[in-house]
């Protein structure tokens, strides 16, 4: 199991919804996604890399063989598909903080779904459907979503920048050099690995040290060694 | 009303159903998968890291669906707090459905740059071998054996979002690696030259420009996930 990349965290939610109101979701979802306007609390969460919600009918379940048996559900399934820096709680608590009117809009219809406030039912809810990611794979494990936008900002303000490096003296380069510095000021800063653990963390730690743990040496934690599942490398 | 594209990203959601088969050693398929994927866990980096363009990925193993069991605050609920007046076939009603799943599925949902056709093409170039690791347990995959096919049969498998949020970017990953490797650069510059006079600064400048290479997507820059910030790659 390994719902940590880095820092990322994958949450899959799955949840009933009556076939009658299925369609109900997905008209608010088409809405939000042809005005994006509505989306506006959702931007406000910049912890977040990429979410997307598949709704499945009772009936569009894939069945790709006759000898595949036939789904029997009564109920459409939601699915939710999310990718978060920070912790669960964090992520969790924010919905309900942030913006619990959109939440239980997208939500509403699902069946038992007790509403975003209060908090503690809401938790119980995601966390009794929540399901758990074998596998999760992140391309940037070192960088949160909001890592990923200002390094767009550096990159673009470094190729500016650059156009102009040689038709300056010192004194305009610096005052530009400096101008550069400043727009960039929210936008500079190191990536670092997270010290995140996943259940992973203790068979890496068997794999490449059983020899170490043979002779009961304690293994230390490396710097800057986390892999791409957010388990860590331990070196001797 | 799909919505499976947002600017230039895609969020893909696979559900492949699992054969109701045994190994030998009577191990359920699905099991086998779990096995196959937890494997991927354990690698130095991930199959997908090879896999061009992919942001973000998971895989599970859907067992079942669900079911809920809570109390909730409707209608039916109301009357049925009120016993024992109220017939239990009225009671039971107020409960909702128990669906049971008739086959296991394996679940790929991915995010990625550009469009599926050439998304499911690299993959399929990149680790066709590891796809049929784990996809060689599913229903209808005995029939692919190409680029085409495999895309042919996610397609199959495919599910349409209803909504796709992106709050990161949807550049190309190439673009956002390098923008990361020039914003770590950067910062260290920054922090290197401070109290310098221009002349140096300018130098240096000069030769940090030159050694990042800005404009060039392929190198320097951060491999596909990287997870170490030593030179030694991570892929």
């Amino acid at each position: 199991m390994s719902n940590i990349a880095g820092k990322s965290y994958a949450m899959n939610v799955i949840s009933p919804i009556r076939s009658y109101t299925a369609w109900l979701n997905k008209f608010f979802f088409w809405i939000s996604s042809k005005f994006p306007s509505t989306l506006k609390g959702l931007i406000t969460l910049s912890i977040i890399h990429y979410a997307h919600w598949t709704i499945v009918g009772k009936n569009q379940f894939p069945r790709l063989h006759p000898d595949q048996p036939r789904e029997t559900v009564k109920y459409a399934y939601m699915m939710f598909f999310s990718n978060f820096n920070g912790s669960w709680d964090q992520y969790v608590d924010s919905f309900t903080f942030a913006i619990p009117g959109g939440l239980d809009m997208f939500w509403k219809w699902n069946i038992r779904f007790p509403k975003s406030v209060p908090l503690t039912p809401f938790h119980k809810y995601i966390r009794y459907n929540q399901l758990e990611t074998i596998h999760y794979y992140n391309a940037t494990p070192l960088a949160a979503s909001n890592d990923i936008k200002s390094a767009k900002a550096v990159s673009n303000a470094l190729l500016d920048f650059q156009q102009h490096l040689s038709d300056t003296s010192d004194a305009d380069f610096m005052k530009r050099y400096n101008a550069l510095l400043r727009g960039l000021q929210h936008d500079l800063g190191d990536m670092y690995p997270t010290p995140i653990v996943s259940m992973a963390a203790y068979h890496v730690q068997r794999r490449q040290h059983g020899a170490a743990d043979k002779r009961n040496k304690a293994p230390h934690i490396d710097e800057a060694t986390t892999t791409s599942h957010g388990v860590y490398d331990y070196v001797e | 009303m799909s919505s499976n594209v947002s600017g230039n990203a895609y969020a893909l959601t696979i559900l492949s159903p699992i054969k109701n088969s045994y190994t030998h050693e009577e191990i359920a398929y699905a099991d086998v998968v779990r096995e196959c994927l937890q494997g991927w866990n354990m690698e130095k980096n991930s199959p997908m890291a090879l896999v061009p363009n992919t942001y973000l990925c998971r895989y599970f193993v859907l067992d079942d669906v669900v079911n809920q069991s809570l109390p909730g605050a409707g209608a039916l609920d109301t009357l049925s707090d009120l016993l024992p007046l109220v017939p239990d076939w009225l009671r039971r009603r107020a409960l909702p459905a128990q669906d049971r799943l008739q086959s296991r599925y394996l679940v790929f949902a991915s995010t990625f740059h550009g469009d599926l056709d050439t998304y499911l093409r690299g993959m399929w170039e990149a680790i066709g071998a590891r796809i049929k690791e784990v996809w060689k347990y599913c229903y209808g995959f005995e029939q692919v054996d190409s680029a085409d096919t495999f895309i042919a049969y996610m397609k199959r498998c495919q599910l349409q979002s209803a909504l796709f949020f992106v709050g990161s970017n949807d550049d190309a990953l190439d673009s956002q690696l390098k923008a990361l490797y020039l914003k770590q650069e950067f910062a260290k510059f920054a922090i290197d030259n401070q109290g310098r006079d221009a002349t140096t600064i300018r130098q240096h400048m000069q030769a940090f420009l030159q050694r990042v290479d800005p404009t060039n997507l392929t190198a320097p820059t951060w491999p596909a996930g990287k997870y170490r910030l030593t030179d030694e790659a991570a892929s």
